[in-house]
């Protein structure tokens, strides 16, 4: 390693940068070690219904003043079930349309705060839950619940 | 005056320029330094869910607002512990699964005694006529794996709602673009 920065000639006192240099490179070193890119995180509000205490949207509440989309796990085909009005349906834009035509129904009954609530058994991986979310968002409905009661039953094998 | 030629010094060693290499360090160092984040920690590392249509979090929280993060995965492997179901992705056991809050470590035995002392630290200064009671003006983010089996969330918004809070988030990440 190199000892003065500059001639002998023109600064007779050799700054040793040596031990500098070491330090500067541990700390880069830590610093690129720790360093991690984040991914752009985000939120959907949510809120709990003051009145209802914990039963949130129980799974008895009337089908006529909601939206509402079950989800089960198939342990067979490894994959979610959702149901909306005993209609099974496994596509994306199918469920947002029905969703959509849905909530057009209310609000031509003037109940625009009629909720979507997402009715999903135990064991359905949140990341299928929060699909139902985003496509609920897409059509900008705000009024979200989760039901909190009883998880539904598995529905029989055709 | 000297009557002697200037003779130039023969330089016998090489000794390398260090002050470019020095100065691209220390510009290095300022960027690595200012991207760190050195905050206390309140997001554990998962795979959130995807979703396109997240709201973006604020830069800054808005003045007054607390806000607890609830961190929900699965438990990961070593020192001795190894999931058979987290091969496939899914595992269902509670057991498997933590809450973290602000690095703290919960199960779901203790978790509801946690939120309930926070939500208590926050109350709202008037009884909701609603609930009939004084609410937790706290709001909690509840962030948790992909993976995660909807049950256990369920179990921590139910946590949250005897506790008195009434605000909650879900965390999502957004997709990449493109």
């Amino acid at each position: 390693m190199a000892g003065a920065t500059m001639g002998e000639d023109e600064n007779p006192v050799g700054i040793n940068v040596t031990p500098l240099v070491d330090i500067i490179f541990c700390l880069c070193v830590f610093f690129m070690i720790s360093f991690k890119f984040k991914q752009i995180e985000g939120k959907f509000d949510t809120w709990l219904p003051k009145g209802k205490g914990t039963s949130g949207a129980g799974s008895d509440a009337s089908i006529i003043e909601e939206i509402r989309v079950a989800m089960f796990w198939d342990e067979g085909a490894q994959r979610t079930v959702r149901k909306f009005r005993d209609r099974q349906v496994d596509d994306d834009d199918t469920l947002q349309t029905l969703i959509r035509e849905a909530h057009a129904d209310f609000v031509r009954l003037n109940k625009p705060d009629a909720p979507v609530t997402i009715d999903a058994a135990f064991d359905v991986p949140w990341d299928d839950v929060i699909r139902v979310v985003n496509l609920c968002k897409r059509e900008q409905i705000d009024k979200i619940e989760f039901a909190l009661g009883a998880p539904p039953a598995q529905p029989a094998a055709p | 005056m000297s009557s002697k030629k200037y003779r130039p010094k023969i330089q016998e060693t090489i000794q390398p320029n260090l002050i470019p290499m020095v100065d691209i360090m220390f510009l290095m160092l300022l960027f690595f330094m200012l991207g760190a984040d050195m905050s206390q920690r309140e997001t554990e590392n998962l795979i959130l869910p995807q979703a396109d249509k997240v709201q973006e979090n604020p830069k800054e929280k808005a003045a007054g607002e607390i806000v607890t993060v609830v961190n929900l995965f699965h438990k990961p492997t070593g020192d001795g512990f190894v999931c058979p179901a987290q091969k496939t992705g899914l595992c269902r056991d509670v057991e498997h699964h933590v809450i973290v809050i602000r690095g703290q470590e919960y199960s779901f035995d203790t978790f509801p005694a946690q939120i309930k002392a926070e939500a208590d630290e926050s109350l709202e200064p008037d009884k909701d006529p609603e609930a009939g009671k004084q609410l937790s003006a706290r709001k909690v983010t509840i962030r948790a794996d992909r993976t995660a089996p909807f049950g256990l969330v369920q179990k921590i918004i139910e946590a949250c709602g005897v506790a008195g809070i009434y605000k909650i988030e879900v965390g999502a990440a957004r997709p990449p673009e493109g």
